[in-house]
C-alpha cells in the first residue's frame, strides 16, 4: 500500500543546495545532524561517510519516521546490492534529512492508537499479542521475526493480551 | 458511505485501516530501533573516552609515583637486606586453624588440587599460609624461564588464548567451563592483566599460578600492564589483597611485586604468531627482547637517585647500571609491549593518551611481521564490544576476555583457539548472572544510566573550567548560554571527542527558547556536593599516595612521613609551601590528637592545601 503522498523529493544524483534555515525548527541544526552523522561513521579511517543502508536509521535516530519507502524515494530509488556499498558524506546527507524533516504526517500519540484499536476485537483496550505480531510480519513493511520480538518483549501479559495505550507510551518513549 | 456498500467494500476499507495501521507501527518500530542503537553507540563512547581521559592522568600519576616511592625514606624500619627474603617470605610460622574450611594444599601441587581450587574459589578464601607457599614456588619457577614463551602446535594440539581478565573470575570459570581446564591435552595462554578493577584479582592469579606449577609446558603467562605494583595501588588490586588478607597481604604484595617482574614479555606459536598483551612499536625488536634482564628493567627516568630500599630490586646487585641509556632503551621496549595500541593510518607515534607506549599503523605491523617471519599478532589490552576484533588487515588480532566490563551488558568476551593451522576459532560469551532476564532494550538503558552518571561525575568534577569556558562566551554575564556553544565549550575543556549535541537531552533538562542557564545546570547535575570538585577529582590519588606513604600497612602514617610526602609533593610539582605552612599543616592534621595521621586526617589535609592555594589563584595540577 503506497504511503501518502507527499512532495516528489528529488533525487540523490543532483542534490539541491540546503534550503536557508527556516526561523524556528529545532530539526535544523546541522552541527546536531553532524554529531548523529558521526556515530553512525563506520570507515575505518573517519571520513565522515556512511552507506545507502544507513541511511534511514540515521533519519530516524534524529527524530522523524519515515517509512522505507519514503527513504528509498529520497535516495532516488537505489537497487538493492547498492544499499551496503554506495556511500553519502555529510554534505549529500544533510538535504535527504531536510526532506523527510518537512513530510507532515508525522503521526501522533492518537493516531497510533487509533491504528493499534484497528485489532481491538473487544473493543476493551487492548490487542492479542498473537494477531499483532502477525500482523506486522505479513502486512505494510513487514518486520523480520526478532525485530518483532524485540518490539513486544515483556509487553504481554499473562494472557497474551496488550494494552495498547501502554504500548504506545512504551515506544514513544523509548 | 451510501446505501449501496457491498460486504466486499466493508472488508475492503477494514483492510485498509489495517494495513495502515501495520505501516503505522512498523514506522515507529524502526524509529525505536534506531533511537536505540544511537544511545547503544554513544554509551560505548562514553565509556572508551572515560577510560582513556581517566588514563590521561594516568600516567602522570604514574612518574609523580614512581618519584615518591623512589624518594621517600619510610621513618619506620623496613626490611631491606635482601638476604633476609626468604626468611620475610617464609609461611612455616603460619598455622592454619582447625576452622579454615577452605583449600589445604600439598606441594607439589597436582591436577586435582588445581582443579579444587577453581571449585573452591566460587565461595571460600585461600589461606594466607597457601597463598603466600603457592606464590613462593611460582617465582622459582618464573626465574627459570625464558622473556620469550615458545610454544609450538605440534602432536595436533589446540592452544587456547586468553586476553584481559581483570579479576572477574566468572569470566575465568566460564571459560574454563566451555573450554576445559588447562591440562597436557589442553594448553592455554593468558595474554597478561589479570588484576585490578575486578573484585576477584588474586583468585584469578592464584588459579592461573597453580596449573603454571602443575603443567608448565602447558600454561603460559604473558605480563600485561596492570601487572605492576605502582598501577595496582590506583586500580584496586592492593586494596583487594590487604582487605582480604590483613595480617600477610603486605608479604603478599611484596612478593607478587617480585612475579610480575618476572612474568615473561610475550609469547610465540610456531614461530609464526605472536601474542603481547599490548603491541608494538616501529622499534620492536625480539632480538632484543630475548636478551634483557626483564626483572631489572623497571620506570627510571634516566637521573641518578636513591631508591627506595632494595625492597624494590628482587636481588642485592647493585641497580647503578640501570642508570643508562641501555637502560632507558629496555624500558621503552617493554613499555611499548605493554601499552602500545594500533592505529588505522600509517606509522608510528606516541601513545600520548595512555602516556606509555605508542600508537602504530599498519605499515609497521607489515615491516615486524617480515623481518620476524611472522604471520600475525595477537593482542589485547583494549575492550571490545564482541570481545575480538581485527585490524591491520587482519593481521593484528585484539582479543579481550572480561566480559561486562565498563557495565552489566556492556559487552562480550572472548577467547581462541588455534590448531596447526593457525586459523583463529573465537567463543564469545557474556558472564550472565545479571543480564540473564534483561531484554535488548533493558540492557542499553541500564548501560546507558552509568555511562551518563560517569560523564556527569566529570563534568561535575571539571566545574570551574567549564565556568570559565561559558564565561568566556556569555561575555555579557547574562547566565545563559546557547546549545552549540554549551556543546563546543565543553568538548573544548574535557576533549573526549563525544557527540555532545546527541547527548544534550540526556544532560540538560530544560532550556528557554533554546537556551541553557549554566549556573542551574550545575546544580541540577544532583552529584554529592559535600566534596570539593578538586578533591573528588583526586581522591583515589591521594587515597594512593597514603597507601604509599604507609608502608607497614597500618593505616596511620607519622608526622615525618607527612612532612617528607608534603616536601616531596612541592619540589615535584613546583609549587612553594615553606617549612613553616608545612608543619603547622602537620599539626593541624592530627585533628583526633593521637600523633598519627590516619587517612581521614590526610584527606582532609590536601583539601585545606587546596583551599589556600585556590585563594592564591593557583590549582592542584600535576605539571
Amino acid at each position: 500500500m503506497a504511503p501518502k503522498k507527499k512532495e516528489e523529493p528529488k533525487p540523490v544524483a543532483a542534490p539541491k543546495p540546503p534550503e536557508p534555515e527556516p526561523p524556528k525548527e529545532p530539526e535544523f541544526n546541522p552541527a546536531e545532524v553532524k554529531d548523529a552523522f558521526q556515530l553512525f561513521d563506520r570507515t575505518p579511517t573517519n571520513e565522515m561517510k556512511i552507506t545507502y543502508a544507513q541511511c534511514g536509521d540515521l533519519i530516524r535516530a534524529l527524530g522523524q519516521n519515515p517509512t522505507n519507502a519514503e527513504v528509498m524515494h529520497v535516495l532516488g530509488k537505489p537497487k538493492a546490492e547498492e544499499m551496503q556499498v554506495k556511500m553519502l558524506d555529510f554534505d549529500q546527507f544533510l538535504p535527504i534529512h531536510q526532506h523527510i524533516c518537512k513530510a507532515k504526517d508525522r503521526g501522533t500519540f492518537e493516531d497510533f492508537v487509533e491504528g493499534l484499536r484497528v485489532f481491538d476485537k473487544e473493543g476493551n483496550g487492548t490487542v492479542m499479542g498473537a494477531e499483532l505480531r502477525h500482523v506486522l510480519a505479513t502486512l505494510g513493511e513487514k518486520m523480520k521475526e526478532d525485530e518483532v520480538e524485540q518490539l513486544m518483549a515483556g509487553q504481554e501479559d499473562a494472557n497474551g493480551c496488550i494494552n495498547y495505550e501502554a504500548f504506545v507510551k512504551h515506544i514513544m518513549a523509548g | 458511505m451510501g446505501c449501496g456498500v457491498t460486504k466486499t467494500s466493508e472488508f475492503n476499507r477494514k483492510f485498509d485501516k489495517a494495513m495502515k495501521a501495520a505501516v503505522l507501527i512498523q514506522r515507529w518500530y524502526r524509529q525505536y530501533a534506531a533511537r536505540m542503537e544511537v544511545r547503544r553507540r554513544y554509551t560505548w563512547n562514553i565509556f572508551q573516552s572515560m577510560e582513556y581521559a581517566d588514563l590521561q592522568d594516568q600516567i602522570k600519576l604514574y612518574n609523580f609515583l614512581g618519584y615518591l616511592m623512589d624518594n621517600f625514606t619510610p621513618s619506620k624500619n623496613e626490611v631491606c637486606r635482601d638476604a633476609e627474603w626468604e626468611r620475610y617470605f617464609s609461611y612455616n610460622n603460619i598455622t592454619v586453624p582447625d576452622i579454615y574450611s577452605g583449600p589445604r594444599l600439598t606441594f607439589p601441587l597436582d591436577m586435582d588440587q588445581a582443579a579444587h581450587l577453581v571449585e573452591a574459589f566460587k565461595n571460600k578464601q585461600l589461606h594466607s599460609r597457601y597463598v603466600l607457599q603457592l606464590l613462593l614456588e611460582t617465582w622459582k619457577l618464573l626465574r627459570v624461564l625464558p622473556n620469550i614463551n615458545r610454544v609450538s602446535t605440534c602432536h595436533s594440539k589446540e592452544i587456547t588464548i586468553c586476553g584481559d581478565l581483570h579479576g572477574q573470575l566468572e569470566d575465568l570459570l566460564l571459560i574454563f567451563y566451555k573450554n576445559g581446564m588447562p591440562s597436557l591435552e589442553k594448553p592455554y595462554v593468558f595474554n597478561g592483566d589479570y588484576v585490578d578493577r575486578g573484585k576477584d584479582s588474586i583468585e584469578i592469579l592464584l588459579i592461573l599460578f597453580a596449573f603454571l606449577l602443575v603443567f608448565p609446558g602447558d600454561v603460559y603467562l604473558n605480563r600485561g600492564n596492570h601487572e605492576d605494583h605502582i598501577i595496582n595501588l590506583r586500580y584496586g588490586f592492593t586494596k583487594e589483597v590487604l582487605n582480604k588478607y590483613k595480617l600477610h597481604g603486605k608479604r603478599i604484595l611484596k612478593l607478587l611485586q617480585k612475579i610480575f617482574s618476572w612474568l615473561p614479555l610475550v609469547t610465540v606459536i610456531d614461530q609464526r604468531v605472536l601474542i603481547v598483551h599490548g603491541g608494538i612499536s616501529d622499534t620492536t625488536d625480539l632480538a632484543l627482547i630475548a636478551r634483557v634482564d626483564r626483572h631489572r628493567v623497571s620506570r627510571t627516568n634516566g637521573k641518578s637517585h636513591r631508591i627506595l630500599s632494595s625492597a624494590l630490586s628482587s636481588d642485592s646487585e647493585p641497580e647503578s647500571s640501570e642508570f643508562t641509556d641501555t637502560g632507558n632503551d629496555e624500558w621503552k621496549q617493554i613499555l611499548d609491549l605493554l601499552w602500545s595500541d594500533p592505529m588505522s593510518h600509517d606509522g608510528c607515534i606516541p601513545n600520548e593518551v595512555r602516556g606509555g607506549g605508542c600508537y602504530w599503523g599498519p605499515d609497521v605491523t607489515e615491516g615486524f611481521l617480515n623481518r620476524h617471519n611472522l604471520q600475525l599478532i595477537i593482542r589485547s589490552h583494549e575492550c571490545k564490544q564482541d570481545g575480538y576484533e581485527f585490524c591491520h588487515n587482519r593481521k593484528v588480532l585484539t582479543l579481550f576476555s572480561a566480559s561486562n566490563y565498563y557495565e552489566v551488558g556492556s559487552n562480550r568476551g572472548a577467547f581462541v583457539r588455534l590448531g596447526p593451522d593457525l586459523v583463529p576459532y573465537f567463543v564469545q560469551y557474556q558472564a550472565t548472572s545479571m543480564t540473564r532476564g534483561l531484554s535488548f532494550p533493558q540492557n542499553v538503558k541500564r548501560t546507558e544510566h552509568t555511562a551518563l552518571k560517569v560523564l556527569r561525575e566529570q563534568l561535575f568534577v571539571h566545574k570551574s573550567d567549564l565556568l570559565s569556558a561559558f564565561q568566556e562566551i556569555d561575555k555579557e554575564n547574562t547566565g545563559l548560554i546557547c546549545l552549540n556553544d554549551w556543546a563546543s565549550a565543553i568538548e573544548r575543556v574535557l576533549h573526549l571527542d563525544l557527540p555532545w549535541r546527541v547527548l544534550h537531552p540526556q544532560l540538560v533538562s530544560s532550556t528557554t527558547d533554546g537556551k541553557l542557564d549554566y549556573h542551574g545546570w550545575f546544580r541540577d547535575l544532583h552529584i554529592e556536593q559535600t566534596m570539593l570538585e578538586t578533591l573528588y577529582r583526586h581522591r583515589s590519588t591521594l587515597e594512593t599516595i597514603f597507601r604509599i606513604v604507609d608502608t607497614d600497612n597500618s593505616g596511620l602514617i607519622t608526622f615525618e612521613d607527612f612532612r617528607q610526602t608534603l616536601k616531596l609533593l612541592s619540589a615535584y610539582l613546583k609549587m612553594e609551601i615553606s617549612d613553616e605552612v608545612i608543619n603547622e599543616l602537620v599539626i593541624s592534621t592530627d585533628t583526633n590528637n593521637d600523633g598519627s595521621i590516619d587517612i581521614d586526617e590526610f584527606m582532609e589535609a590536601f583539601r585545606l592545601v587546596d583551599k589556600s592555594r585556590l585563594e592564591r589563584g593557583k590549582s592542584l595540577e600535576y605539571t
